[in-house]
C-alpha cells in the first residue's frame, strides 16, 4: 500500500511489561491474556494517517529480558521513534527506565523521539507507580508520556499515534534528514503517493517525492 | 468423530464425578493421540488442522504451563514430570510428527507447539534427555530436508533454544559432542513412537547440512575419555557444567552448526533469526562457550566467507561515488529487502546486502566474548581483506585495474567508516600498515602509488580512503604512517653558518626588490593587507586575552606562525582579500582539535618534539611532563634568526623567486622520482631528510595542485589540516611551523606551500582579465552548485589558488587554536 512516509519504531522495556500485547493491540486490535516471551525481536506494521497523509509504522517489539539486550542494541540505531514501557503494578519496572533511557540514548540517533507509556492502566488496584511519578519523569528527561492498557486499548491508538506525530512535526521543521535512512525514516515511493486520491496526500507526495532517490 | 464423543463423554462426566486432576487431563488427551494415529489411515489426506490432535497437544502443553504456576518452590508437576521421565512421550511423538509431517501441516505445528511449550514454561526442563533428545531430532531431521517450508517455525524453535541457553549457559553442553556424537542414539526413536507413527527409512539418510557431520565412529579413546564424565540416565542433570575446556578438532557445537545452515536461507527473515541466534549464543560471557564456538564451529569463518560471497556479488560497474550515500543497520535490512522499490541506484541492492552483513559482523564483535570477536576479527583480515588486497595492486596494465581498484578503494573506504568495533578497527588498520620497514609493506605502498597514478578517480578515492585511514587511527597506524621518520626530527637542521649566509643573500635581495616594490602602487596595497592582516591577528589574539606586550615572545612567535600562513599568497591573487571567513575557520579547529585529543588521548605521544632516534621514542611515552610543554618549546623553537626577517619580506621573497620557481618544481618532481631505497643510504646531517612514503607522496600531490583537479586537490588539503591538528609534537613542528630550520633539501609543508604560490603569482597574472577570473571562480566554487562539478569548463590553475588561499587560512587557524589550547592549559 501506498505510503507518504514510513517511520521505523521499537518498543523497549522490562520483561512482562506489555510491550507485546500493546504491539498487538496496535496492529490486530486483540488482547492475548497468555504471555509468551519474545526472543530477539518481533515485528509488526500499520498504516495510520497524520495530517491528511499515510504513514507507515513499522514496529520492532523487542525482548526485555537482559539475556537479549546485544539483539535489542541492533535496533535502537536507525528507529525513528521508541516506546519505552513500564507497568504501573510493578515498581521496578519503573526504577529500571534510567538504564533503559541511558541505552537507548546512547546508541540510537540523536534525533529518536521517545514516548514513555505506563501500561496496565486497567489494573489500579495494583498501582504500585503514580500517574504523576510517570509524568514527572518524562518532564525530567524531555519525553511524551502516556498511560496506556493494552487490555482495554485504552489509549493504545494514541501512544503509536502521538509518537508519528511528534516525529512528523520534527520532519516539517527540518530536525531529521529524511533523506538518511539511519534517522528510520523512509519516503514513500513518488509515484503511488503523487497518484493519491486524496487532495492532501497528493500535494504531500509531491512534496515527500521531491527528495526520494 | 469418535474422540469429539469422548469429549462429550468427559464433559458428562466432570458432572457426575468430581473433576479429574491435571494429570489425569494429561493422560487423557495423549490416550486420544494415541488414539487417532492408532487409527490413521493415511490414504485420508486429512489436513492436522482438521484433526483433534492439535487441540490435544495444546491442552497437554497447557497444562504443563498451568500446574507450572501452581508448583512452589521451582518442583516439577505430574505432569512435566511424565515427560521427563518418559511415562508419556508427547515429545518424541512431536518429534516424529516434525518428521513424518503425518497428516500433512504436522511438521509446522509440532515445531510451533514446541517453541510455546518453551516460551511459555519458566522451567522446561530442558537439561532432561527426554525434554532435550526429541528437540535435538526435530530440528536435525527438519534442517536435512532443504529450503523447508517450514524453516521459519525451524528457526524460532532454534532461537528459542538459544535464550534458554543464553539465561543457563551450562545448557549448551547438550549440543555438544559427549552428548551429541552418539548419532544412532540421536536420532533412533522410541520403539512404542515408532510403532505409533512409523517413520520411512528415506529420511535417516541426510541430503543436505553437512555442517551437522556427527561421526558415526568416534575414535574409541575419546568416546571412552567422554563416557566417565558423561551418565547417560535420564535423571542426569546435563547442565552441570563441562569440565573441558580444551576442545577436539572433531568435536561439534550442534546449536551454532545448526543456526549457520540457516544463513543459507533464501527467505530473509529465516536469515535474520539464525543471526539472532548466533549473536546471543556468542554473547554468553563463559570462556569454554566462546572457546567452543571458535574451535568446534566454522562459526566465524562462515560469516566471513558470506561477507566475501556478499563482497563478490557486487557489480563492478558500480559508481565509486555512490558507495558512500549507504546507511545501513543489519537488522533492519531484512525487512526492508521485502519491499520490491528498494533499489535507489545500479548495484544498491547488492551493495546493501553486503554492508548490512558487515554491520552485522560488526555488531557481533561489539556484542560477543573478546575471543570470538579476536577471532572473527583475525579471519576478517585473513579471509576477507587480503582476499580484496589483491585488486589494489597494479598486477598488470589491466585496463580494467584502474577502475577496480577505484571501486574496490571506495568500498574498503566505506568499510573502514562505518566499522566501530575496535577489534575490527584494530585489525584493518594493521592489514593497511603492516609491521616491519614501513617501504617495504606493500600494500601501503600499492596504495601510496595509486594517489600518483594519472587517473585522477583512483588518486581520489585513494586520498578518501587515506583520509578515513587517518580519521580511524590507531596508534600503531598513526605511527607507522605519518610518524615513524619525523619522530627521529631528521628534518631539524640548526642553522650552521651555511644557512646564515643564504639568509644574508636573501635579505640582500629583499632590500634591492623592496625599493623597487615601493614605487609600485600594487605593492603598496600588498603593504596595506599586509598591515590589516596584522591588525586581524592582533585582533584575534587580544580577544583572546592574548598581548603582545604581556605575553612577549610567544604571543610574538603565534603572530608570526599565522601571518606565515596567511601572507603565503600575495593580495594581487587573492580571491577574498578581507580574509571574512577566518573566524569560521578557527571555530571549526577548535572543534576538530578537541576531537582529536580526545582519540589521542590514550596514543603514548610525546610532549615535546622529540631528538631520539626512532627507536628510542617510546621512552617519551610515559614522561611526566605536561602535553603543553611541547607547544611552548615548539613555539619557542621557531629560528630566532628570522625573527628579524618581518612577514612582508617573505612575501618579497616570493616575488624575487617567482623567477626560478619552474626549475624549483621540476626537482622536485625530479627527486621525488628517484627510489625510496636510495635514500636509505646513511646520510650526512645536511643531506636530505626523508619524510617517508607517505608524506613524500603528499608533499609530491600538493606540488602538482595547480594541475590538478579541483576535488583531488580538496581531499588532499582536508588531509594535511587532519595531521596538522594531531596533538604530536614532532608532526606539529614540521607541518606548522615555517620558521623551523631546515637544510635546504627538506622539505617541509610550507616550503611546499611557497612554491605553489610563487608557481600561481608567476603564471596567473599572465591570463588576460585573471582578477576576473579569480573572482568569477571563487564564487562558482563557493556556491556548490553541482552542475559547475560536472561542466568540463574548469580553470584548475585559479580553482588551486582558491584552494590554496583557503588552505592557508585553515592552517593559520589550526595554529592558533593548538596555541591557544596550551595557554588555557597553563591558567
Amino acid at each position: 500500500m501506498a505510503y507518504a512516509y514510513l517511520f521505523k519504531y521499537i518498543i523497549i522495556g522490562d520483561t512482562g511489561v506489555g510491550k507485546s500485547c500493546l504491539l498487538l493491540q496496535f496492529t490486530d486490535k486483540r488482547f492475548q491474556p497468555v504471555h509468551d516471551l519474545t526472543i530477539g525481536v518481533e515485528f509488526g506494521a500499520r498504516m495510520i494517517t497524520i495530517d491528511g497523509k499515510q504513514i507507515k509504522l513499522q514496529i520492532w517489539d523487542t525482548a526485555g529480558q537482559e539475556a537479549f539486550r546485544s539483539i535489542t542494541r541492533s535496533y535502537y540505531r536507525g528507529a525513528a521513534g521508541a516506546l519505552l514501557v513500564y507497568d504501573i503494578t510493578r515498581r521496578e519496572t519503573f526504577n529500571h527506565l534510567t538504564t533503559w533511557l541511558e541505552d537507548a540514548r546512547q546508541h540510537s540517533n540523536s534525533n529518536m523521539v521517545i514516548m514513555l507509556i505506563g501500561n496496565k492502566s486497567d489494573l489500579e488496584s495494583r498501582r504500585e507507580v503514580k500517574k504523576e511519578e510517570g509524568e514527572a519523569f518524562a518532564r525530567e528527561h524531555g519525553l511524551v508520556f502516556m498511560e496506556t492498557s493494552a487490555k482495554t486499548a485504552a489509549n493504545v491508538e494514541e501512544a503509536f499515534i502521538n509518537t508519528a506525530k511528534e516525529i512528523y512535526e520534527k520532519i516539517q521543521e527540518g530536525v531529521f534528514d529524511i533523506n538518511n535512512e539511519a534517522n528510520g525514516i523512509k519516503i514513500g515511493p513518488q509515484h503511488s503517493t503523487a497518484g493519491g486520491a486524496k487532495a492532501g496526500g497528493a500535494g504531500a507526495g509531491g512534496a515527500a517525492g521531491g527528495g526520494c532517490c | 468423530m469418535l474422540s469429539r464423543f469422548s469429549d462429550v463423554l468427559q464433559t458428562a462426566a466432570d458432572v457426575l464425578a468430581p473433576p479429574a486432576t491435571k494429570y489425569e487431563d494429561f493422560e487423557y488427551h495423549w490416550k486420544m493421540i494415541v488414539n487417532f494415529y492408532q487409527a490413521y489411515d493415511e490414504t485420508t489426506k486429512v489436513h492436522i488442522e482438521d484433526t483433534r490432535v492439535p487441540h490435544h497437544l495444546h491442552q497437554m502443553f497447557q497444562l504443563i504451563v498451568d500446574e507450572e504456576k501452581e508448583q512452589q518452590g521451582g518442583t516439577v508437576g505430574p505432569c512435566l514430570e511424565a515427560v521427563v521421565q518418559r511415562s508419556i512421550g508427547v515429545l518424541d511423538a512431536l518429534a516424529v510428527l516434525a518428521v513424518t509431517d503425518r497428516p500433512p501441516g504436522a511438521r509446522a505445528m509440532a515445531l510451533n507447539l514446541a517453541t510455546t511449550l518453551l516460551r511459555r514454561t519458566q522451567q522446561p526442563c530442558l537439561n532432561s534427555v527426554h525434554v532435550y533428545r526429541p528437540l535435538q531430532r526435530m530440528l536435525v531431521q527438519c534442517n536435512e530436508s532443504p529450503a523447508s517450508p517450514t524453516e521459519k517455525e525451524e528457526v524460532e524453535l532454534l532461537l528459542t533454544i538459544c535464550g534458554l541457553v543464553r539465561k543457563e549457559s551450562g545448557l549448551a553442553n547438550i549440543f555438544t559432542t559427549p552428548f551429541i556424537e552418539d548419532r544412532i542414539s540421536l536420532m533412533s526413536i522410541p520403539e512404542d513412537i515408532q510403532q505409533l507413527i512409523p517413520v520411512k527409512r528415506k529420511v535417516n539418510k541426510p541430503k543436505k547440512n553437512p555442517l551437522f557431520d556427527v561421526d558415526m565412529t568416534p575414535p574409541i579413546k575419546m568416546a571412552i575419555v567422554r563416557k566417565d564424565s558423561f551418565n547417560n540416565s535420564a535423571a542426569d542433570d546435563a547442565s552441570v557444567k563441562s569440565q573441558k575446556t580444551v576442545y577436539d578438532d572433531n568435536d561439534k557445537f550442534l546449536l551454532i552448526d545448526l543456526l549457520l545452515s540457516y544463513l543459507n536461507s533464501a527467505d530473509n527473515q529465516v536469515v535474520l533469526r539464525a543471526c539472532e541466534g548466533i549473536m546471543i549464543v556468542s554473547s554468553l560471557p563463559e570462556d569454554d562457550i566462546a572457546n567452543l564456538i571458535t574451535s568446534c564451529s566454522p562459526c566465524c569463518e562462515t560469516i566471513v566467507d558470506k561477507l566475501c560471497t556478499k563482497y563478490r556479488a557486487i557489480p563492478n560497474d558500480v559508481d565509486p561515488n555512490d558507495v558512500d550515500q549507504l546507511n545501513i543497520t543489519w537488522a533492519y535490512v531484512a525487512q526492508d529487502f521485502g519491499d520490491k522499490s528498494y533499489n535507489k541506484f545500479h548495484g544498491y541492492r547488492e551493495l546493501t546486502s553486503f554492508f548490512s552483513w558487515l554491520d552485522y559482523c560488526d555488531t557481533l564483535m561489539k556484542e560477543c566474548h573478546p575471543t570470538i570477536a579476536a577471532h572473527l576479527a583475525r579471519t576478517f583480515r585473513s579471509n576477507f581483506l587480503e582476499g580484496v588486497e589483491s585488486w589494489l595492486l597494479p598486477a598488470s596494465n589491466n585496463s580494467s585495474f584502474v577502475h577496480q581498484a577505484a571501486l574496490t578503494t571506495a568500498l574498503l573506504a566505506k568499510c573502514l567508516r562505518v566499522i566501530d568495533s575496535s577489534d575490527l578497527i584494530n585489525e584493518f588498520s594493521n592489514w593497511l600498515v603492516g609491521d616491519g620497514e614501513v617501504s617495504e609493506w606493500p600494500l601501503l605502498l600499492a596504495l601510496i602509488n595509486n594517489c600518483l597514478t594519472e587517473d585522477y578517480d583512483l588518486t581520489l578515492e585513494t586520498l578518501r580512503f587515506f583520509e578515513t585511514i587517518i580519521e580511524r587511527g590507531t596508534e600503531h597506524s598513526m605511527d607507522r604512517i605519518v610518524v615513524s621518520r619525523v619522530i627521529s626530527r631528521g628534518y631539524y637542521s640548526p642553522p650552521g653558518p651555511a644557512t646564515v649566509d643564504t639568509d644574508e643573500r636573501d635579505r640582500l635581495n629583499d632590500l634591492s626588490f623592496g625599493r623597487e616594490r615601493d614605487r609600485n602602487r600594487e605593492a603598496m596595497k600588498q603593504l596595506e593587507h599586509e598591515d590589516a592582516i596584522n591588525e586581524q591577528i592582533s585582533d584575534i589574539l587580544s580577544h583572546e586575552g592574548l598581548d603582545n606586550k604581556e605575553q612577549g615572545e610567544n604571543v610574538e612567535n603565534i603572530h608570526r606562525v599565522i601571518n606565515s600562513f596567511l601572507l603565503v599568497l600575495p593580495r594581487a591573487l587573492l580571491s577574498d582579500p578581507v580574509g571574512a571567513d577566518y573566524e569560521h575557520y578557527i571555530h571549526d579547529a577548535q572543534r576538530h582539535y578537541q576531537l582529536w585529543l580526545d582519540i589521542t588521548a590514550s596514543f603514548h605521544w610525546p610532549s615535546e618534539p622529540n631528538w631520539m632516534e626512532n627507536t628510542a621514542s617510546s621512552t617519551h611515552s610515559y614522561d611526566s611532563r605536561p602535553e603543553a610543554d611541547f607547544h611552548f618549546s615548539a613555539f619557542d623553537t621557531l629560528h630566532t634568526d628570522t625573527k628579524k626577517l618581518l612577514s612582508k619580506e617573505l612575501t618579497d621573497e616570493d616575488q624575487s623567486k617567482a623567477q626560478s620557481t619552474d626549475k624549483d618544481v621540476k626537482d622536485d618532481v625530479k627527486s621525488d622520482t628517484s627510489d625510496t631505497t636510495d635514500k636509505r643510504i646513511p646520510q650526512t646531517i645536511e643531506d636530505e631528510f626523508d619524510e617517508g612514503p607517505f608524506f613524500k607522496m603528499i608533499f609530491k600531490l600538493l606540488s602538482r595542485m595547480p594541475d590538478q583537479p579541483y576535488q583531488v586537490n580538496l581531499h588532499l588539503t582536508s588531509i594535511i589540516s587532519k595531521l596538522a591538528l594531531l596533538p604530536h609534537p614532532n608532526l606539529h613542528e614540521f607541518l606548522l611551523n615555517p620558521n623551523l630550520p631546515t637544510s635546504k633539501n627538506t622539505r617541509t609543508l610550507f616550503k611546499t606551500l611557497q612554491n605553489i604560490a610563487r608557481r600561481l603569482t608567476l603564471e596567473i597574472p599572465r591570463m588576460k582579465n585573471y582578477k576576473k577570473i579569480i573572482e568569477d571562480t571563487r564564487q562558482q566554487l563557493m556556491s556548490e552548485d553541482p552542475s559547475y562539478d560536472i561542466s568540463g569548463d574548469h580553470n584548475e590553475l585559479v580553482e588551486s589558488l582558491i584552494v590554496l588561499e583557503e588552505f592557508c587560512k585553515e592552517l593559520a587557524a589550526i595554529a592558533f587554536v593548538k596555541y591557544q589550547h596550551i595557554l588555557h592549559m597553563h591558567r
